[in-house]
């Protein structure tokens, strides 16, 4: 959870404007970076089964860097945190990092991080209304790090996600239903 | 932990409260209708023209449906808010076809965007189109603009002038809103909306795309254009009390008109999506003729149908 609370506060260093930026510039940066954490704070969900039981889990997710190579060359490929879904849902390679929250233990603990590297292929409407997420994912569980390969589609923008993941080293999937606005 | 459970909950709360107060308690109605006329077979337009840019014309117009015309002056061929495909963002289906299939339009020399709405800048439509003319959008939304392949893309601000050869293009100010997907609502407040002038050999014509209506902005439009043909949309009318910020009923379109002192008025925005609350399809349009009799107007407002092709000269 307290890393969650620093990918929040140093996206929040990101976004909010200093005194270089003009007023409208700045309430324009303000309506961004409060829409970001309000939405980002809504969380996804996720089933993970393990050989020996089924948790089910909140998911915060961020992204610290993303390429998008499906835009106009007019605006930078280059996208970090506040990343608007075309850039994404148009062909995209993302570095993305989550926390989670299992409602049962696993060993210690409810917690656990990850990072994910995923590619976004668009599939229908430039990916607008569906495309094919693909990637690894590495997952920090119960001070154990297991590697997932992970596949899934998307649909409505880009804003429903629904993945799977899969680590053949402790027989390990997810389920997730993933909402993702930046 | 389970602090910590309360603590997301409340977020979460605060996000369905934040995504309510956007003041359009009318859209659960929207999406029960938009849900009831789905299983509507989609009505079809007869004798389409296969041929739809001539080879020796003064000023044509095409109404192919939405706010999408195509406007031929001269060599130069003009596209407006291209839509073709069956849905608006996925959810409102198009009642009636596309007056022309964009398969027989062989080149768009300008495709003008006016706002970064589903319904005006339809990602799949303008992969349909030929890509040997330019792309003009608004200020701001080339955020939301793929690769699509023009020969040049190009944002244009409140009165920025495009000049090539001949063709001038002005953007013109409108009263509306941009953003794509609700949430970017606050920051797209003052930009991503727009109008066009278009001038070419002598004609002058003014699409509005989306707008409510704004006596200062048309009558300044009027006072620096001597306007042939502006096209004006007329709906969504219901709610009023939410549409009238941001779209112009009949009788608002009719103002636009004088306001802006133009000789022909085209009224588009209507007949091919369900975007309000009114009783049927055809409502503006009835509202618009029952306004154009009582004024006398039949000689100045052409309301054309979808697929109608008028050559002026």
């Amino acid at each position: 959870m307290n890393r969650i609370v620093v990918i929040i506060a140093l996206s929040c260093i990101v976004l909010i404007p200093d005194n270089v930026l003009g007023q409208q510039q700045a309430i324009e940066a303000g309506n961004k970076t409060t829409t970001w954490l309000i939405l980002q704070a809504i969380p996804s969900f996720s089933w993970t089964t393990f050989p020996s039981q089924t948790n089910f889990t909140f998911e915060w997710e961020a992204t610290p860097v993303l390429y998008s190579f499906g835009m106009t060359k007019l605006v930078s490929p280059w996208h970090s945190f506040f990343v608007e879904p075309p850039a994404r849902f148009t062909g995209s390679i993302e570095l993305n990092v989550s926390g989670q929250v299992y409602t049962s233990s696993i060993g210690t603990t409810h917690l656990a991080y990850s990072g994910q590297l995923l590619g976004h292929i668009p599939l229908a409407e430039r990916g607008e209304h569906f495309g094919i997420n693909i990637g690894v994912a590495a997952y920090r569980l119960n001070n154990d790090t297991r590697i997932f390969a992970v596949g899934g589609l998307w649909t409505l923008f880009g804003f429903l996600h629904g993945n799977v993941k899969y680590a053949p080293d402790g027989d390990t999937w997810m389920t997730s239903l993933e909402l993702r606005f930046f | 932990m389970k602090r910590r459970i309360i603590f997301a909950h409340s977020l979460l709360v605060a996000a369905v409260f934040f995504l309510g107060c956007s003041g359009a308690s009318f859209i659960p109605k929207f999406l029960s209708r938009t849900v009831e006329h789905m299983s509507e077979p989609r009505q079809s337009v007869p004798n389409k023209i296969t041929s739809p840019i001539l080879a020796n014309v003064g000023l044509s117009v095409l109404w192919i449906g939405h706010a999408t015309a195509l406007i031929q002056i001269g060599d130069r061929v003009f596209l407006t808010d291209p839509m073709f495909t069956n849905t608006a963002g996925m959810v409102s289906g198009r009642v009636i076809e596309p007056g022309v299939d964009p398969a027989s339009i062989s080149r768009v020399d300008y495709t003008l965007i006016s706002h970064t709405h589903f319904d005006h800048f339809s990602y799949g439509s303008l992969d349909q189109l030929p890509k040997n003319g330019a792309l003009l959008l608004p200020l701001g939304a080339l955020p939301y603009t793929p690769e699509f392949g023009f020969r040049e893309t190009r944002e244009m601000k409140p009165w920025e002038v495009l000049e090539e050869g001949n063709v001038k293009i002005t953007a013109v100010p409108v009263k509306h809103f941009s953003g794509r997907y609700g949430f970017d609502i606050p920051w797209m407040t003052d930009r991503g909306y727009t109008g066009y002038v278009i001038e070419y050999r002598g004609k002058t014509v003014f699409v509005s795309g989306d707008t409510g209506y704004d006596q200062d902005i048309f009558k300044e439009i009027g006072r620096r254009f001597t306007i042939d043909v502006a096209f004006l949309p007329i709906a969504p009318i219901e709610p009023r009390e939410f549409m009238q910020r941001v779209h112009t009923d009949p009788k608002e379109a009719l103002q636009i008109f004088e306001d802006l002192g133009a000789r022909l008025m085209i009224p588009i925005h209507h007949r091919t999506f369900y975007q309000g609350l009114e009783p049927r399809i055809t409502y503006a349009q009835e509202l618009l003729e029952q306004l154009v009799a009582e004024r006398g107007l039949q000689q100045k407002v052409y309301i054309v149908k979808i697929g109608e092709q008028r050559i002026f000269e």
